[in-house]
């Protein structure tokens, strides 16, 4: 796949070649995360998006609300995982109308896992879908590169989590409070944007409770210790 | 026959001036002339049950079967012709397939029953159709667990799932019955066929709705019954007592539609047995039998 | 950044050379053969007196990272048979789903206790799997997975056979997928090595070989880990354990180990 041959001649003459477009593609060289607390799930990421070494932005938001208390981080190509995202969004948005009753946690990994295994060999996408609703709670979905699906109990995602695998078993615990959750995602994050070069900027986190999605913002020139709330 | 369609009862999807149509009033007559099926909800499960009409001496016992398993957790039963329901069933089965490979996971009954009364109200609508004849009673258990995506791994908290809204109850026993014109209501009793009415006269006399103390297993065997009393040994033909269930995951069937065990339904079928041969002797005291039928005729005008 | 709206999205001459204009005659395959990306290691499976036993551990690995250490890799299929996964995880998760999809047909008859009903056995299941990832190799799209089938044939006799992503099948009284068909098929052939042999293995000893085998695979295989699942399937039914926990491992001897050779301290 390093040369395809695959492509087409449009009316101009100008010939395009997917497999070497993909090559200078915006990627989401990302740290981020989600865990379960006692009352929801905490979503958390950097804000750096790269081209190659360029940072093509510094403020990126890459936690992306499908439905009112679902949310999800995306890691891998912007414009594939974009894509994705717009498609569930839409595809929830439609099952709350004639079901009339919110989705699921579940009815969300669910569609993206299919889209992501349906198409593989087409998307580079590393999706983590965190969601509360008062059936389930809070809840976790990993849904890596092929396209399996995994319940955890928190997840890392991005290049920056190799660096976090260590901290972040060591430090976990389960049915922590909003407090803890938070510091936990926060001190992780740091450790990923400190030693991952494709991350960095701010810490951006989303709490997802009963109470609904509240915003949270830190940043480096305060060493991410005030939250700047939205 | 009380009214005639004067022309317009030729073809679906043309209304008499009045506002009716009555390609699907017939088809209603169709529904009342079928073996007699009920479906019973209680607080533990569903139970559905069919009086098969046997049409001939040579069809094996006990083939044949007139309920039919949608998903794992759904059944249905229905009155009418038997093409008609076979097809309901196979769509039925479709839908819920469906439903599984977009949300991997089962179809609720209230959604299966939407989908299927949108499905037989087309059959209303165009020239080129004719209504079903039947009427289909919907009985499901949706389950009350926390629901997995169909083949996912992992597990989530050892301690549970954080912030789950305490004190809502979720899914549980469903029955729907779904008519001709599309029409569906839940219930917690359904009848249809040939003796729905003294079918839903005694399923009205049930311990059932919000606060029903019956359990599943009183609930086979007061179906059996009303499936015999509601049958007439004189003028019907002979029948086969058909019935499943389905049971909560903590109850007998684990949260599956199946056939009740045989030992239960005989034990049902031969107490409902002497009670239907009781009520039959009581009735002769009481009045001229010749009539009896006739009156029955009556009550079916008034009712639908 | 060249500026002119013709140039966009085309590879810059400057970097990638001149166009190839041979490109715009090959009308290359449709490529989707993909390669397994979340991955599950061995799997072992022996047969005993009485039926089979089969094992896996519980890791799905990202490359060298041991990404999911609670992924169950066995799955049961109508409480008779046993499919054990080695391969990909998502494509895991396809054949899950659709072999449940199977199950519900099987469920249209209502009645358990018909002479017909529960009539997809194990040796049923394995060629229908057989037949299902052929098609799927020749699509040139092969489902990554190799898959061990553990159950009882329309005899009700033990059955055991394998099929991997190019619809190769066989049978044997032990198999083992991956590292195993080198590391635990030595081992498990010690105790069955004929059909003859695996009819007069008792349960227990089957399951303790199987364990031993696990063991050794923990041992010796890089992508492996101490915490697997075993079932045991007999005519009763199928018992399936996934949180099992190696025991009585053997390091203590690392203490006589010292340097390479010669050295004594």
């Amino acid at each position: 796949m390093e040369f395809g041959n695959s492509g087409s001649l449009s009316e101009d003459g100008i010939h395009l070649d997917m497999d070497r477009l993909k090559k200078g593609e915006v990627n989401l060289g990302t740290s981020i995360m989600a865990v379960t607390f006692k009352d929801g799930v905490i979503l958390g990421a950097d804000s750096r998006t790269t081209t190659g070494a360029y940072i093509a932005n510094r403020v990126t938001d890459k936690l992306t609300r499908v439905h009112d208390t679902i949310w999800c981080c995306r890691s891998g190509s912007a414009a594939d995982t974009q894509a994705v995202a717009d498609i569930v969004q839409y595809q929830l948005g439609m099952f709350a109308m004639t079901n009339g009753k919110p989705p699921t946690t579940q009815t969300a990994a669910a569609i993206f896992q299919e889209i992501c295994y349906a198409n593989k060999d087409r998307l580079s996408a590393g999706l983590i879908i965190a969601g509360w609703d008062e059936r389930h709670g809070g809840q976790v979905y990993s849904i890596p590169l092929g396209g399996s699906l995994h319940k955890q109990t928190y997840a890392i995602g991005g290049s920056g989590s190799t660096y976090i695998y260590g901290y972040c078993d060591t430090h976990w615990q389960e049915g922590m409070e909003e407090k803890e959750a938070v510091e936990f995602v926060k001190e992780a994050l740091k450790e990923a944007i400190k030693w991952d070069g494709s991350s960095g900027g701010v810490i951006r986190m989303v709490v997802l409770t009963a109470k609904g999605a509240d915003r949270h913002l830190y940043l480096p020139d305060t060493d991410y210790k005030v939250r700047h709330s939205t | 026959m009380t009214s005639i369609g004067t022309g317009y009862d030729l073809a679906n999807s043309i209304f008499s001036p009045d506002g009716r149509n009555f390609q699907v009033e017939y088809a209603v007559k169709a529904v009342e002339n079928g073996g007699t099926s009920i479906g019973i909800r209680c607080k533990d499960g569903v139970v559905l049950a069919v009086e098969k009409v046997v049409a001939s001496k040579l069809l094996k016992q006990g083939a044949n079967k007139r309920i039919a398993t949608v998903d794992r957790h759904l059944g249905v039963v229905y009155s009418g012709m038997v093409p008609d329901g076979r097809h309901f069933v196979d769509r039925s089965r479709d839908e819920a397939l469906a439903w599984r490979d977009t949300f991997k996971t089962p179809i609720p009954t209230a959604d299966l029953a939407s989908r299927m009364g949108g499905y037989m109200q087309a059959y209303t609508l165009y020239q080129s159709v004719r209504p079903f004849g039947i009427t289909a009673i919907v009985g499901g258990f949706d389950s009350e667990l926390e629901l997995p995506v169909d083949g996912e791994v992992g597990s989530g908290p050892a301690v549970g799932a954080g912030g789950k809204t305490a004190g809502k109850k979720h899914g549980g026993p469903f029955l729907y019955m779904i008519e001709p014109s599309g029409l569906y209501w839940g219930y917690y009793g359904a009848a249809a066929g040939k003796g729905r009415q003294v079918a839903k006269a005694e399923l009205e006399k049930l311990d059932l709705g919000g606060a029903g103390e019956l359990s599943l297993e009183q609930a086979v065997k007061e179906a059996a019954r009303i499936i015999y009393l509601s049958h007439d040994d004189v003028k019907d033909k002979k029948f086969e007592l058909e019935m499943s269930w389905i049971s909560g995951a903590d109850g007998p069937t684990k949260g599956k539609h199946q056939e009740v065990p045989k030992a239960l339904r005989e034990e049902a079928e031969k107490e409902a047995e002497r009670l239907a041969k009781k009520a039959v002797e009581g009735d002769d005291d009481d009045d001229d039998d010749d009539d009896s039928d006739d009156d029955k005729k009556d009550g079916d005008k008034m009712e639908e | 950044m060249d500026h002119r709206p013709q140039a966009w999205g085309r590879p810059r001459d400057d970097i990638y050379g001149a166009y190839d204009g041979s490109y715009l005659q090959t009308t290359g395959p449709k490529q989707n053969t993909q390669a397994p990306v979340v991955t599950g290691t061995s799997v072992v499976a022996l047969k005993f007196k009485d039926g089979v036993v089969i094992a896996a551990d519980n890791l799905a690995s990202y490359g060298s990272l041991a990404r999911f250490t609670d992924v169950k890799r066995l799955r049961v299929f109508l409480d008779t048979s046993v499919v054990g996964f080695g391969g990909d995880v998502s494509d895991m998760q396809y054949l899950d789903r659709h072999l449940n999809e199977l199950a519900i047909d099987e469920s249209y008859e209502t009645d358990p206790s018909a002479p017909d009903a529960g009539a997809l056995n194990a040796a049923n299941l394995h060629k229908y799997l057989q037949k299902l990832m052929y098609k799927r190799r020749n699509d040139f799209d092969p489902l990554w997975n190799q898959i061990l089938v553990a159950g009882l044939d329309s005899g009700s006799k033990p059955f055991l056979a394998s099929v991997d992503l190019r619809g190769t099948a066989f049978s044997s009284p032990s198999l083992a997928s991956g590292f195993g068909a080198a590391l635990a098929q030595p081992i498990m052939r010690k105790y069955a090595a004929t059909e003859e042999d695996a009819a007069k293995l008792s349960r227990e000893d089957a399951v303790k070989v199987v364990q031993e085998c696990m063991k050794v695979l923990y041992y010796r295989d890089a992508r492996s880990m101490d915490k697997y699942s075993i079932a045991v399937v007999t005519k009763e039914g199928v018992e399936l354990k996934e949180d099992e926990q190696l025991e009585k491992q053997s390091w203590a001897f690392a203490e006589r180990i010292r340097g390479y050779g010669t050295q004594t301290v």
